[in-house]
């Protein structure tokens, strides 16, 4: 008989790598189509290069969590000896792959994940993950549990009161959480104790103090830093190693307190400030941020499960014992949370108007991936709301794909010269 | 000037000076009279008469004796002497509203001591279920309904006159603040009546369940306080005052997680300005543990004098973490 002949697959370098070479092109642009970048965002790029670009890995020992959503209580993760990484992905290159798993009209961010999880070994934490936590939070994530099981993923599926208004919610939440914290030991292999999860409390507090830092210094006028780098920090929260994420925004708090006395700004003092909400940006899908800057707008705030949502509320403890600490973390999960998939959301409405007044927002600008319902059934409350305080929103429904990127630079353009017209009339 | 001013109260320590000031009027309540100190029988907080050493009296007192009387005399000079201690007590507490328990009243002192010590021990507190609390607060009013009516039921010959200050013959302050005078005459049972028996029996009784349940429930009598429900019948158009502004607040709860009286309304109700509830004792942990700036503050006079800052927030919660 002939020989075999044994094809063996060539193994293409990461950095040649569809995502790696998307991932190149979005950071090419953050990076070089701006001027004058903070020096501080140097270690942000590099830690995208490095993990996105180059697929090197971060957590070489750690036991790593793969986390859905932002309900996820990370202080718990990491008390128990674990690393959580944030899953929710904007890859397009995975959003195509993704699609086989969803119908057609789904969200790009739910396919965008399930194609990076289906892949396993492009990305240099995936292939390390066994386990991931689910929240029960949108019906696609929701049903994307059981593929992702399939996949061959261990998924402790968290239970999520869809009202968090009620006492019931607060309960059930709260023992939801329970049942994780003893879960976890499973999962890490090891139990969570008094100390670690102080330790842990104060490791998370310390990264949220960072950020609040860095929020309010947006406040400043003209602006002194741009949206698309807060998104980039907020984003790196999802994988760094959490020390040296604070670290690192600790030097760019300081480096941004330098440039207000210098007063070097990072936008004109004309540039119509604007407020970011609705579907997250996960880089490499930051198209909308950035094309709202490059036409001249600059974005001074967030509401986005990506980075405000994520970092902002702090939890305060009264008796640092397990119990307590525990119960407190969970209701700090739950009752500030504005995502939309809870029934009324009188609360994301409030903290829009506030960071309006806040940060003197010229204009608001929501995007809403297509096939998320949930932020598209938002829209018409949020639009009035913001009209009654006389605040202007572009509603921009968008995908991960590159397509609509010319129509949608002519939106912006028109809604951003809209704003700047405003601001002249009221002058 | 008036800036730093602000800026330290606002990052001050809220524990510590909480802990010294209640620690000195501790002090005041049961050793100033051996100063000869007398601030009058009129107070809005438990200066307990059975206590040798007391500067005053607690108003619950003079009010049970002076409503012994009849209907008729009540609406004659009778009535002039309840209605001119009447106006001597709310004089003191619109001053300072419900924060006489929260940083004056002794026995709330005790318990804050009872739950330290627990802390030390690293024990878990108890909490009510929502339906327990909404059923067991109303107790604190019947307390006070009957303070009231069977003193005046002595007066027309319903009951005996050995029921006499029937409230403070269950009050746990009359039993275990002499002590610390050393004085344990108090943990007595009277035999002489029938009524007497009963009465300090259930004292001695409550006295129990009072240290039991200081030990497990943070503020545990408090919420059962006739004194702390007249308060708040009061407390609208006092100086002091705890207010919040709704559209700063995330409702992240922060502040219900550090309330030892467990209101909820003090993250949920985003409606009002005056965020008071009858269960309060104005200890003012929440404004300490929001880190939404001006969302929470403590006002006199409509001055604020301790506001909710980030900043001050941050200092604390690092702290407590350390400690705690």
């Amino acid at each position: 008989m002939g020989n075999e002949i044994e094809i063996e697959e060539k193994k293409v370098p990461f950095n040649r790598t569809p995502q790696a070479i998307e991932a190149e092109r979005m950071l090419r642009r953050i990076k070089d189509d701006f001027q004058d970048n903070p020096a501080a965002m140097d270690y942000f790029y590099d830690l995208y290069e490095q993990v996105y670009c180059k697929g090197q890995s971060l957590h070489e020992k750690e036991k790593i969590v793969g986390t859905m959503c932002v309900q996820v209580p990370e202080e718990l993760i990491y008390a128990a000896g674990g690393v959580p990484v944030r899953l929710c992905n904007g890859f397009y290159t995975d959003d195509q792959v993704g699609a086989e798993f969803m119908p057609a009209k789904s969200c790009s961010l739910v396919k965008a994940t399930l194609g990076m999880l289906d892949k396993r070994s492009t990305l240099p934490f995936v292939d390390k993950i066994e386990n991931i936590i689910l929240p029960a939070t949108c019906d696609q994530k929701r049903k994307a549990g059981s593929m992702i099981g399939e996949m061959g993923y261990e998924v402790y599926n968290m239970e999520v009161p869809p009202v968090k208004e009620s006492e019931e919610a607060r309960l059930y939440w709260r023992r939801s959480v329970h049942n994780f914290a003893v879960s976890l030991k499973g999962i890490t292999g090891k139990k969570i104790t008094k100390a670690s999860l102080k330790e842990a409390l104060a490791k998370v507090a310390a990264a949220q103090k960072a950020y609040r830092t860095l929020h309010n210094l947006r406040k400043e006028s003209p602006s002194i830093f741009l949206g698309k780098d807060a998104f980039m920090v907020t984003n790196a929260y999802f994988f760094d190693k959490i020390e040296n994420w604070t670290a690192a925004v600790n030097k760019l708090n300081a480096e941004l307190e330098q440039r207000i006395e210098e007063k070097i700004t990072a936008a004109q003092r004309r540039a119509p400030r604007i407020l970011f909400t609705g579907s997250p940006a996960i880089f490499p899908n930051l198209k909308l941020p950035v094309l709202t800057e490059e036409s001249g707008g600059v974005i001074v705030a967030d509401e986005t499960c990506s980075s405000n949502r994520m970092l902002y509320d702090m939890v305060a403890v009264d008796e640092y014992n397990t119990e307590n600490m525990v119960a407190s973390i969970a209701d700090n999960y739950l009752k500030p949370c504005t995502c939309p998939i809870f029934t009324k959301n009188d609360d994301r409405i409030r903290k829009l108007i506030n960071m309006a007044k806040d940060f003197a927002v010229d204009g608001v600008v929501y995007q809403s991936f297509s096939g998320c319902q949930v932020y598209q059934m938002e829209h018409s409350s949020i639009a009035k709301a913001l009209k009654a305080e006389g605040v202007p929103m572009l509603f921009v429904e968008s995908d991960y794909s590159p397509d609509d990127m010319g129509q949608l630079s002519t939106r912006i353009e028109a809604f951003i010269e809209s704003l700047k017209a405003k601001r002249r009339r009221k002058r | 000037m008036r800036n730093k001013i602000s800026n330290y109260l606002n990052n001050g320590d809220l524990r510590r000076f909480r802990f010294w000031l209640q620690l000195s009027l501790f002090i005041l309540f049961v050793y100033g009279g051996y100063a000869a100190i007398n601030i009058g029988d009129n107070l809005p907080t438990f200066s307990c008469t059975y206590v040798d050493g007391k500067p005053g009296t607690c108003f619950l007192v003079p009010l049970q004796h002076r409503m012994v009387t009849t209907p008729e005399k009540l609406f004659s000079y009778a009535g002039m002497a309840i209605l001119t201690g009447l106006f001597y007590f709310t004089l003191w507490f619109l001053v300072f509203n419900k924060a006489w328990c929260g940083y004056a009243c002794p026995l709330g002192t005790v318990q804050d001591w009872i739950t330290a010590l627990r802390k030390k021990l690293g024990m878990q507190y108890v909490t009510y279920s929502w339906g327990q609390f909404k059923v067991l607060k109303k107790i604190k009013y019947i307390f006070l309904l009957l303070l009231i009516f069977i003193p005046m039921g002595i007066g027309s010959g319903m009951f005996s006159h050995d029921m006499g200050v029937p409230f403070c013959m269950i009050c746990p302050a009359r039993t275990i603040l002499p002590m610390f005078s050393g004085d344990f005459s108090q943990l007595t049972i009277d035999f002489s009546s029938k009524t007497k028996m009963i009465m300090t029996s259930l004292g001695m009784l409550i006295t129990g369940i009072f240290l039991v349940g200081a030990f497990v429930k943070k503020r545990f009598f408090c919420f059962f306080c006739p004194m702390s429900a007249f308060h708040y019948l009061l407390s609208k158009p006092a100086l002091l005052k705890l207010k919040k502004d709704g559209s700063k607040c995330t409702k992240c709860g922060d502040c219900y997680s550090v309330c030892d009286m467990q209101i909820k309304e003090i993250a949920d109700n985003i409606d009002d300005r005056n965020i008071l509830q009858d269960d309060c004792i104005m200890c003012f942990k929440c404004v300490a543990a929001c880190p939404e700036e001006g969302a929470l503050e403590v006002d006199f006079m409509g001055q604020p004098v301790f506001e909710a800052t980030v900043q001050g927030y941050i200092k604390r919660m690092e702290k407590a973490n350390k400690n705690g």
